[in-house]
């Protein structure tokens, strides 16, 4: 069977589903965090606005996005486990097939909340009335950052639900995944590279000094880690085989 | 007649206990294949491994003729319509949509969705969200997905399961003229019952092992009759043909001649009556299917 048939059928199966609900509360979510924490209290903040949200936005990720992959991939998988339908499917369709259909659909409401970010960005921005450049290149990198790293989270949290009949496991996994992000930002730099969920922040491009006697914080540029990002990528197709192999294995 | 399935020893392990050990399946084309036995038998695993879904741990499986692998499996299937144990649905979506979306992966045309909703009396209920269905709509609307495209070949396992009498009625009817549309069926069950009132042909598996397997002719010629006698003293009437060297038998309150000759049930009746003992009833039983098993297997079962 043709893959576009096999995706026609997954995007059925999806229909009263309102899967795009989740990407669009996640979007809303950032957007009313954005306009929160980028308020200017001073001019300065005005002229350094862009630079401080794409400081902000890494680490929003870091906390909301393992929450997100997981709902959201909970939503596309628990109704095969439902429905016991593998076991019909495996007869129609092959089995990786599936898993791959399963993942594209899964991430197409990655990208669309990825690149959700830039817009929110600019929207704010012309709301608050940022006075620097939107660089096109920090957009980008932001969001490119995002989706990789959401591809290999999303292959983690894919397994975990096929494989589970109880689908609490996979979120109590993107729950600990979330808090697991957020403390390793604390962690030294190299024990934080253990923490998959945490590479949303690893990848950020954009620092800040704070100045406690002048109670100003400058935020920076920092030279983005292409390689690191490339090299995630390798390691998150690598995953993907894996987890595929591993959630094929069962029988059903 | 040609084998749609063969299986050549077929064998499936689990944690080295072989819950399905050299079986031989022959199925005919255009037959009824009932494959019965208890619970825990087998019969899910080997129709499983028919599927592709369960990997053999031995043996060979041909369907259609053509060696069954991983590589072929789908082009196959293609032409075989399944139901394993409990139907498979997709909850928040209605019947009808279920359907759709089994067409879409069976390249079928939406058309045949209206027949098969026919077929198995679902019309009404087509548009009713699935969650929403009693168990046996669930089990119709799997039949139904069975047969989109009209396979050659059907295996179900256990239809008739959590549907009322008269949707028993009905299934067992749609799978007996199943094979006049060019349909061969495989349908397990742990019913003699059921298989008996549907099948041309029967497997009987138990722990794994085939036990029989042959037409339900021959089967049925397993079960020998016997002759039960209703008197106005059975005791005395047993006491009586006993002592005159006949092979009678108690069962409960009566007694019985087991396959004997007309002449010998006339003796029987004559000696009776000579003796004064009223004969008020002389009974030709079958044996059931619950026997035959029981003769089979050397054990009792609960079918």
């Amino acid at each position: 069977m043709k893959m576009l048939t096999a995706l026609k059928a997954e995007q059925m199966k999806h229909r009263r589903r309102m899967l795009l609900l989740l990407p669009a509360a996640l979007i809303l979510f950032e957007f009313l965090w954005a306009l929160w924490s980028l308020e200017p209290r001073k001019a300065s903040d005005l002229a350094q606005g862009y630079l401080s949200s794409f400081y902000l936005f890494p680490i929003l990720n870091s906390l909301i996005y393992p929450i997100f992959l997981a709902v959201l991939v909970n939503r596309v998988c628990d109704m095969e486990i439902k429905g016991d339908t593998f076991k019909l499917l495996y007869t129609l369709q092959d089995k990786k097939q599936f898993y791959n259909c399963k993942y594209l659909m899964a991430l197409k409401y990655v990208a669309l909340s990825a690149l959700g970010s830039w817009p929110i960005i600019w929207v704010t921005g012309r709301i608050y009335g940022f006075t620097d450049m939107l660089e096109p290149h920090m957009v980008l990198q932001l969001c490119l950052s995002t989706f990789i790293v959401s591809t290999l989270l999303l292959s983690i949290q894919q397994v975990l639900s096929l494989l589970s009949s109880n689908q609490i496991l996979p979120l109590v996994a993107g729950l600990a995944g979330s808090f697991l992000s957020l403390f390793s930002m604390f962690f030294p730099p190299a024990a934080a590279r253990l923490i998959l969920w945490g590479y949303y922040g690893i990848f950020g491009f954009v620092w800040m000094d704070w100045d406690r006697s002048t109670r100003i914080s400058t935020y920076y540029e920092q030279n983005f880690d292409w390689i690191g990002l490339l090299l995630f990528a390798v390691v998150s197709l690598i995953v993907y085989f894996v987890c595929r192999s591993i959630a094929l294995r069962k029988e059903v | 007649m040609n084998n749609i399935i063969t299986t050549n020893a077929l064998t499936k392990e689990y944690d080295h206990k072989k819950v399905v050990n050299t079986l031989d399946l022959h199925v005919p084309e255009g037959s009824v294949y009932g494959f019965l036995g208890p619970n825990g038998a087998g019969k899910s695993t080997t129709l499983k491994m028919l599927l592709g879904l369960v990997k053999p741990t031995g043996g060979e499986i041909r369907v259609f003729g053509k060696k069954l692998s991983q590589e072929n499996r789908l082009e196959i299937l293609k032409q075989t319509g399944s139901l394993i144990e409990a139907p498979s649905y997709y909850g928040h979506l209605s019947g009808k949509e279920n359907l759709r979306i089994i067409c879409k992966l069976k390249n079928v045309p939406e058309k045949d969705i209206m027949r098969v909703l026919h077929l198995v009396r679902m019309e009404k209920q087509m548009d009713k969200k699935v969650k929403n269905y009693s168990l046996g709509m669930k089990q119709r609307l799997g039949i139904a997905a069975a047969l989109l495209g009209s396979p050659r070949l059907l295996l179900l396992d256990e239809p008739t399961n959590g549907l009322d009498p008269a949707g028993i009625q009905e299934i067992r009817e749609l799978i007996r003229d199943l094979p006049e549309h060019g349909i061969t069926v495989l349908v397990s069950s742990h019913l003699l019952a059921e298989i008996d009132q549907m099948a041309t042909d029967v497997g009987i598996i138990d722990k794994g092992h085939l036990i029989f397997q042959d037409s339900l002719v021959i089967l049925h010629e397993h079960s020998r009759s016997r002759i039960l006698f209703q008197t106005s003293d059975n005791e005395a009437a047993f006491r009586l043909l006993n002592t005159a060297g006949m092979s009678v038998k108690w069962e409960t309150d009566s007694f019985y001649l087991d396959h004997v000759s007309d002449d010998i049930v006339m003796d029987a009746v004559g000696q009776c009556v000579n003796a004064g003992i009223g004969v008020f009833r002389v009974t030709e039983q079958q044996k059931s299917l619950e026997d035959i098993f029981l003769s089979l297997t050397g054990k009792q079962v609960s079918l």
